[in-house]
């Protein structure tokens, strides 16, 4: 089905502010991309600019939903941190992982494919950086133990890490910025985004084991090495432990249950984090909160207002109309286009700042084809939901395209050199890129058969 | 007394390119006046200017992979691992592993400089660096300790 688009949208004049607006977003996406200037430090002082120079009235950037920082975010992204930050002097990481390097009982080949389950279940319960943050440690030591190169497992973690993060709306940042513009619930995301991802893990092992199943051996006694050890010895705070686990069941409860209960999913993390503060007994929050990763939580802000100030001038809109004329409003086409620009785009810049910008894109996109839609009747416009989950299973799996991609490759990378092992970009692209073909190829199957061939 | 009085003239050094085994064969041979073997040396240039220091600790910090560092991870090791790392690290270079940040005095340093130094850095050594920039000598934690009982012992042969 075609529509005839941009005629009956709004029109928007370029004139100086749209110019002034432009010019700090490009600048501002340069210099990160370039990565001479911390991209926090970009994000912050191009925000700056947008309210100095005017562009944004400081109350539309810091109140107003369309233009400004969506808190929901936020919060969630703060909660989510708090509760790991309360929950890692427990213990409880380390016992997962020496427990899964036992269950695979030393054998490496068995132990990278429990690694990578597990990278991937904890990634689309967490966030991925603080999963990779966890394992790639205990994998390391594990690689030491049974004298193999960590390299492979590492790499397979951070893929891993990148494929399940887009089962959840938690798992990622791109997904947590989509579910909050598109208003989309956590079921939501599970319902449409987790079978493709099953499917992805399904075929992710199948490569894994055609390309290091035999490559992988391992003398019987070094195996003793692993399996002698006693992963009960990990825990440090059983007390605490369980009260993290209680409060990390009722946020998860939460999260399936808020779209039911009408709640945002930030209520629900802060809620989590407020309970287990509580419930920790803590008389120093001070350092369960500095360890927040605030130069992340300040870029998300700057970007919100930067991405405001296009929005507002009507770049977003522009850029929106030419989409449109390259796709002539054709939704299946416009998907796969997204799908696999998003795709390449994440595999070399950030894809938080590219999903931040696509957000308004794809709402205006959707305003100017569907003029009388307005609220949720716009955004879950049941032509429009294809476009959303092919945003998201784009740009998170694009991740996987080189060491750049996502944060925990980079993470990855940053803990392997540290520990002698450098993984050079080219060597994790030969690894990273085609996994990401192969990921957003099976998306796009999967995308299209759902959608546009069976329909539901 | 000031810091050249009670330091010890400096005998041996290494230099940036050894390797860590050769640096440690050398610090084994080397003698203080007390005749023990210093538990680190400083590292000196081509032109003799001080560059670093590698000292035990220096060689334990990197022996200890990163990752049982990063996290609670030093339950899980296997008897043989501390050797195995050694031989890892055997063939990396003194300027790879010493520490750069060497905090020196100067030989007319008062010895309560000194010592407010040692506490403050929690150090073993202190280099005393003349001005033209060469290390004249070392002065250790001892050096002070054995100023402090000179101090007490003179003072009860007063009595």
């Amino acid at each position: 089905m075609t529509h005839e688009a941009s005629t009956l949208s709004q029109p928007f004049v370029m004139d100086t502010a749209f110019w002034t607006a432009t010019t700090i977003f490009l600048l501002a996406y340069a210099i990160i991309v370039s990565e001479k200037i911390h991209k926090t430090v970009v994000a912050i002082a191009g925000a700056s600019l947008m309210l100095v120079l005017k562009i944004l009235a400081q109350h539309e950037a810091f109140h107003v939903e369309e233009l400004g920082v969506d808190w929901n975010v936020i919060f969630l992204l703060i909660s989510m941190m708090t509760i790991i930050n309360l929950m890692r002097p427990t213990g409880f990481f380390e016992y997962i992982a020496i427990k899964s390097a036992k269950l695979g009982r030393g054998e490496p080949f068995r132990i990278m494919v429990i690694f990578s389950v597990v990278t991937a279940v904890l990634s689309a319960l967490l966030d991925n950086v603080t999963t990779v943050l966890l394992l790639a440690p205990v994998t390391l030591l594990i690689a030491d133990a049974l004298e193999v190169d960590p390299i492979p497992f590492l790499i397979a973690e951070a893929l891993a890490s990148n494929i399940g993060g887009t089962a959840t709306l938690i798992g990622d940042p791109p997904n947590i910025m989509i579910a909050s513009k598109a208003k989309l619930d956590f079921m939501a995301f599970i319902y449409h985004l987790a079978p493709a991802i099953v499917i992805i893990m399904g075929v992710f092992l199948v490569v894994l084991k055609l390309l290091f199943g035999r490559r992988l051996t391992v003398r019987p006694e070094l195996r003793e090495r692993v399996l002698e050890m006693n992963e009960k010895e990990a825990i440090k705070d059983p007390l605490m432990l369980r009260k993290s686990l209680f409060v990390l069941a009722v946020v998860i409860l939460g999260f399936v249950f808020h779209g039911m209960l009408h709640y945002e999913p930030a209520t629900v993390a802060l809620f989590g984090a407020g309970l287990l503060l509580l419930l920790s007994g803590t008389h120093d929050p001070h350092h369960y909160l500095a360890e927040v990763e605030w130069p992340t939580i300040f870029f998300f802000m700057g970007l919100f207002i930067i991405i405001g100030g296009v929005v507002k001038v009507g770049l977003i809109k522009w850029m929106s109309m030419k989409v449109l004329a390259i796709t002539h409003g054709n939704m299946f086409a416009t998907s796969m286009l997204v799908m696999w620009f998003s795709a390449f785009a994440s595999a070399f810049v950030d894809n938080i700042p590219y999903v931040a910008t696509m957000n308004p894109l794809i709402i205006d996109m959707a305003q100017q084809i569907w003029p009388d839609l307005h609220g949720l009747e716009l955004l879950h416009n049941p032509e429009l939901m294809p476009l959303w989950w092919s945003l998201a299973l784009g740009a998170c799996l694009g991740g996987n395209g080189t060491a750049i991609g996502a944060s925990a490759n980079v993470i990855i990378v940053g803990m392997a050199e540290r520990a002698g092992r450098k993984i050079t970009f080219l060597k994790f692209m030969a690894y990273g890129m085609p996994i990401m073909v192969l990921t957003v190829a099976l998306s796009m199957v999967y995308v299209w058969l759902r959608y546009y061939v069976l329909g539901f | 007394m000031k810091a050249k009085d009670v330091m010890e003239p400096l005998r041996e050094y290494l230099t940036p390119g050894l390797t860590l085994k050769d640096a440690i064969h050398r610090m084994r041979g080397a003698k203080r006046n007390t005749g023990l073997g210093p538990k680190g040396l400083v590292v000196l240039d081509s032109n003799g200017n001080l560059v670093g220091m590698l000292s035990i600790k220096d060689i334990l910090r990197v022996i200890i992979p990163s990752y049982i560092s990063l996290m609670e991870l030093g339950n899980f090791t296997w008897d043989g691992m501390l050797e195995d790392m050694a031989r890892r690290v055997a063939g990396r270079k003194v300027e790879e592993v010493m520490s750069t940040e060497v905090i020196t005095v100067d030989p007319d340093a008062p010895l309560m400089e000194c010592a407010d130094l040692v506490v403050k850095h929690n150090l073993q050594r202190l280099p005393v660096v003349d001005d033209t920039g060469r290390v004249a000598g070392i002065l250790y934690v001892r050096d002070l300790y054995y100023a402090i009982v000179r101090a007490l012992m003179d003072k009860e042969e007063d009595e």
